[in-house]
């Protein structure tokens, strides 16, 4: 069994005690196939037994040890030591604690406003079967509906997708990826009766519309879940249940109008159409100075020179979207 | 070397030098651009929350122009890349939304079959024209000027889509930059996110995202930040002096387009590139 002596710089704070947070070394004998997690308990048994985190399946399942190693999110139970070496394999292993929650101690973090937001915004299933006849009656799901919401039910909420969201980096109280990704799975649920007053909750202040897509939530998750596909899904059911007055939803219309009137975004109008007149008045000087150095964009967007076909292809997806309401009525006539 | 090349909406605007650099780098590198002029705007990851069937035909479209013309696409917007391929992969792994589409493209004369890749700027340079190729046709090297590379998101992540940086060590700009003679400055926010996408939406928060790593840049001393994405040039160059506001640094830092940075190491004037039609010079 190949086998070599690895160190581990780690995270440590007492917030009682410490005035900063610093960081111990150890220096441990790995076995190839040993995970960061069995390092921790290997520490913790016999080198230092005040280091404090949480862990408890060590299957990959409860969600409950994610930490940063070497910068990056990963569950510790899950991250093998050989797959995380860096340059000839002699630097040290950086074990730390989430990002974007208050330490406790150590590694351990408060999860506590990441379920706070959980509460706030329904992440459960609210039935259509009343709650006394609960277990009387069955609510069938099928195959393909069940299909839709399956990835995003592997979430294990190991808060990994918290810690390495740019919005979150900067705005504590935005609604962040995992209860967003719970509220994709709660309203596309066919059990479900609340998603209108749920999708309410999610694009308040601080919601919906804030999220930047930079992908980090997807490239980080533990469970490999195509978060930005449920917060995609999430904005066009708000678009779709005409929830238009959001700056966020008056932005991407701004784009669907413009590719239709001229093929090209006319991103001169683009902050009016999307904050409003008082919204953008805050926006003139910068306008301004731009204006200057002539980087203003122009006030009309020359048509594309094919921009019949466009329209003629938008035409025939409004007759297309026409027909699909007019079915989808039918059916809910015929139910 | 022929390619597509898709007009970016951001591009015919406020970033327009962009597209006039790389007019002269095409010269010198004996690659040709020819025009996407009937493409539209991709939608810039908007278009598919008001209707997702009009994000795959209109995007389906551009791709099948370049199809038609028988060369791969090439743009220089991290963000039109990412939404070309999430189109491009939804319509090679469905035969249904492939029919849908051309179906609906059949009047133009357009076909969608996937014969066309969608590739970035940076890609071209880095992979097909290749670096070596591209050292020696420096006259200027940037000999002991510091670069800060700013990948921008969409050009790394989902790596599932994108695929060619590691999105937590990328290194093909660092290369270019080093090929070009300059030195490639190592710092934490080099695969940040810039916050362009939520400036109008959420601007407080983005500004704070542009201003963390335009300090982080400063902090490690570079002299340029280097980025192939308009988006994040608009974010960290025009926007710079709102995200600098309050914050503890001495200077503020220009923001070169890629087609830039390899134009001044090829020995154009700074007038030639339109680097003084930035806001930060």
């Amino acid at each position: 069994m190949e086998r070599r002596e690895v160190s581990f710089r780690i995270y440590r704070y007492n917030p009682q005690v410490d005035r900063h947070p610093f960081y111990d070394n150890f220096k441990v004998a790995v076995e190839k196939g040993i995970t960061i997690l069995r390092v921790l308990n290997h520490i913790k048994e016999h080198l230092e037994p005040r280091l404090t985190f949480r862990a408890f399946c060590q299957a990959g399942i409860c969600g409950s040890c994610a930490v940063r190693v070497n910068g990056i999110s990963r569950l510790a139970c899950t991250t093998q030591v050989w797959d995380v070496l860096t340059g000839s394999g002699d630097d040290p292993i950086l074990v730390e604690p989430l990002n974007n929650l208050e330490v406790i101690r150590d590694l351990l973090v408060d999860v506590d406003p990441l379920m706070e937001k959980l509460k706030q915004n329904s992440s459960w299933v609210a039935p259509a079967i009343p709650e006394q006849q609960m277990g009387c009656k069955e609510h069938i799901v099928s195959e393909t509906e069940l299909e839709v919401i399956d990835s995003a039910t592997d979430c294990i909420l190991c808060g990994s997708c918290y810690s390495e969201c740019s919005m979150m980096g900067v705005n504590r109280r935005y609604i962040s990826p995992p209860v967003l990704l719970k509220a994709f799975r709660m309203n596309n649920d066919t059990r479900d009766t609340i998603g209108a007053e749920r999708l309410q909750q999610v694009t308040a202040d601080h919601g919906l519309w804030d999220c930047t897509h930079c992908y980090r939530c997807v490239e980080h998750c533990t469970k490999k879940i195509a978060i930005m596909e449920g917060i995609h899904r999430l904005r066009e059911e708000a678009l779709e249940r005409r929830m238009t007055k959001s700056e966020g939803a008056r932005h991407a219309q701004a784009f669907f109008d413009d590719i239709h009137d001229s093929g090209r975004l006319k991103e001169v109008t683009l902050p009016l159409r999307t904050k409003g007149v008082a919204g953008s008045l805050g926006m003139i000087p910068l306008a301004m100075k731009m204006g200057l150095k002539g980087r203003t964009p122009p006030l009309f967007m020359k048509k594309i020179p094919d921009i019949k076909h466009v329209r003629e292809l938008y035409r025939k997806l409004e007759i297309r979207a026409v027909v699909k309401r007019h079915a989808v009525r039918q059916t809910e006539r015929l139910q | 070397m022929k390619y597509a090349y898709f007009l970016s909406c951001i591009n015919e605007s406020m970033t327009r030098e962009l597209d006039r650099s790389l007019e002269i780098l095409e010269k010198d590198l004996g690659i040709e651009l020819v025009k996407l002029t009937r493409g539209t705007c991709c939608g810039g990851s908007n278009l598919d929350y008001v209707s997702p069937d009009h994000f795959l035909v209109i995007n389906g479209r551009n791709i099948a122009l370049a199809e038609q013309m028988k060369l791969d696409l090439v743009t220089s917007c991290n963000t039109c890349l990412l939404t070309l391929r999430r189109a491009r992969q939804i319509l090679d792994s469905s035969p249904e939304k492939r029919e849908f589409v051309n179906n609906t493209l059949r009047d133009e004369g357009l076909c969608y079959s996937g014969s066309s890749d969608v590739k970035h700027l940076l890609w071209v340079i880095t992979e097909d024209y290749g670096l070596g190729r591209l050292a020696g046709l420096v006259t200027t090297p940037l000999t002991g000027m510091r670069f800060a590379p700013f990948y921008g998101c969409h050009i790394l992540r989902p790596s599932n889509l994108l695929g060619k940086d590691n999105p937590a060590t990328p290194m093909s700009l660092d290369h270019l930059v080093e090929t070009l003679g300059g030195i490639p400055v190592e710092y934490a926010s080099k695969n940040k996110c810039c916050g362009f996408h939520t400036l109008l939406v959420a601007e407080k928060e983005s500004l704070a995202l542009s201003g963390n790593a335009i300090e982080d840049a400063i902090r490690a001393e570079a002299d340029y930040i280097v980025t192939p994405c308009p988006l994040c040039h608009t974010a960290m160059d025009a926007y710079q002096p709102m995200t600098l506001k309050g914050r503890a640094v001495s200077r503020t830092i220009p923001v070169l387009h890629l087609s830039q940075l390899i134009g001044l190491a090829l020995g154009h004037s700074r007038e030639e590139l339109g680097i003084d039609r930035h806001m930060i010079t």
